[in-house]
């Protein structure tokens, strides 16, 4: 088939999920032996064209600019157009998979232009971002995503939960939504590493224990009830020491809890750090607390899984459903730092059962969540609309 | 400490949605007090903020400078919408 991908995230632009999401799809749908054209925006340093094994990557520069942000998204989606209208003049396309809203109102026309069926995925919801409809570009971002999925021939998402918000929300037909999990390239997690010099690079003695976090710092990671929970976590254990990975506009505030927990010299802020990096501190840490309040899926729960770390994650939405309680991961309360301590504590003070969840976490991995068996999956939701 | 979005946040992504994302398309600051219709003297307060924690890079010679995002400050603006 030929493919056409609409993404305004994708590798290095990195912000959440949606461009390793959009990667790991793409490049097994390439190896499945089809044609795979992503569009995308540009980013400083990368290419406006190129092949990365096998996936042909179109990066859009838009070429006016606007302040505000609704008025800047419906320009990038022209530029988007444009540069699909001249591709499509010597490609002809069997099938149009749009991510999110963002890329909605360029899919959709071009839907309509090259009378293809698209498809699309919802990765998350206005109304679950921002906890409810705050203002008019909420109300009016919510609106898009009612267009987009109305427009779409079939919805696909990452987590029962996800289909549940969306039915309930934009009271859609349960059969036009399919869930497919996110999945994970288990490659990249067996890479030599030095644990004691990566914690050494963070602060982190021998002697002490890595409790790592990462995430987008805004309210929907929940950081806040991590660094609230911090010192009951060091009352029981004193060589506990943090490290926050990631970046967001709610730095400055978490930077500002943390210095008024007590405990600030013990939590480290490190920013946005490269895949690589991420895997090395996964791989070396202790624990991985993923303390969501919103999760759709939650691909930074798999990646801990991966590398080898026991999870402790909230009891929200696709978190619930990738993480088995107690026998893959531990699930903790949402919103309660009590919660959050007592699952560090399950982690830190008992190793072997430690090892054991993260042994049956890595089982998991293995068996449900390949890029080759998701890309299948997508492929029969592909034809089903074909 | 608010939990609303800082000043200097709003200006790197009004930057950001102008198109001030590589140096070949950086903004002098007077062209940046026109798009936002901001006062002169909030905009460089907010930008040597923005300078030092690594957002935004200035280029050009001293007092003719124009500013753009870095990688990062474009992370960190995407981080919003996401």
């Amino acid at each position: 088939m030929r493919i056409c991908i609409l993404t305004w995230e994708f590798p290095p632009r990195i912000v959440g999920g949606i461009a390793r999401h959009c990667e790991g799809l793409a490049r097994a749908l390439a190896h499945m032996g089809h044609e795979v054209h992503v569009f995308t925006l540009d980013f400083p340093g990368t290419p406006d064209y190129e092949e990365i094994d096998g996936v042909k990557v179109y990066r859009t520069v838009t070429e006016l600019g606007h302040p505000n942000f609704l008025t800047w998204t419906l320009l990038f989606n022209h530029f988007l157009e444009k540069r699909l209208g001249r591709v499509s003049q010597q490609v002809k396309f069997d099938i149009l998979h749009i991510h999110d809203w963002l890329t909605a109102p360029a899919g959709i026309s071009f839907k309509y232009c090259v009378k293809k069926p698209m498809i699309l995925t919802v990765h998350s919801t206005e109304t679950g971002r921002a906890q409810g409809i705050h203002g008019p570009d909420s109300f009016a971002i919510d609106g898009v995503e009612w267009w987009a999925t109305y427009e779409a021939s079939k919805i696909i998402v990452t987590s029962g939960s996800m289909k549940g918000e969306l039915c309930g929300h934009f009271h859609l037909p349960s059969d036009k939504i399919k869930i497919i999990p996110n999945a994970i390239d288990l490659t990249k997690y067996q890479m030599s590493v030095d644990p004691q010099s990566v914690r050494q690079r963070y602060g982190v003695g021998s002697n002490e224990k890595l409790v790592l976090c990462v995430g987008r710092l805004v309210p929907q990671k929940g950081i806040e009830h991590l660094i609230h929970a911090v010192p009951a976590i060091v009352w029981r254990h004193p060589e506990a020491k943090f490290v926050i990975v990631g970046e967001g506009w709610l730095k400055g505030h978490l930077e500002y809890l943390a210095r008024s927990s007590g405990h600030g010299w013990k939590i480290r802020f490190t920013g946005f750090l490269p895949d690589l990096e991420v895997i090395a501190l996964m791989t070396s840490a202790d624990v991985l607390v993923i303390p969501s309040i919103y999760e759709p899926f939650g691909i930074v729960a798999l990646e801990g899984m991966a590398a080898g770390v026991p999870v402790v994650a909230s009891q929200v939405g696709g978190l619930a459903e990738v993480v088995e309680h107690d026998r893959t991961g531990i699930l903790v309360y949402s919103r309660n730092p009590e919660s959050i301590a007592w699952g560090v504590d399950r982690v830190l003070s008992a190793p072997d059962h430690s090892r054991w969840l993260t042994e049956n976490a890595r089982e998991t991995i293995q068996k449900v969540y390949s890029w080759e068996g998701i890309a299948k999956k997508t492929i029969e939701v592909y034809k089903e609309v074909e | 400490m608010s939990r609303e979005v800082p000043e200097e946040f709003r200006l790197l992504c009004m930057l950001h949605n102008i198109g001030a994302i590589k140096s070949e398309r950086s903004l002098s600051i007077q062209e940046i007090c026109e798009w936002t219709a901001m006062e002169t003297s909030s905009v460089e307060f907010h930008l040597q903020k923005l300078v030092e924690l690594g957002y935004v890079q200035p280029t050009g010679a001293e007092g003719a400078g124009r500013y753009h995002l870095t990688p990062n400050g474009i992370r960190k603006v995407l981080t919003l919408y996401s």
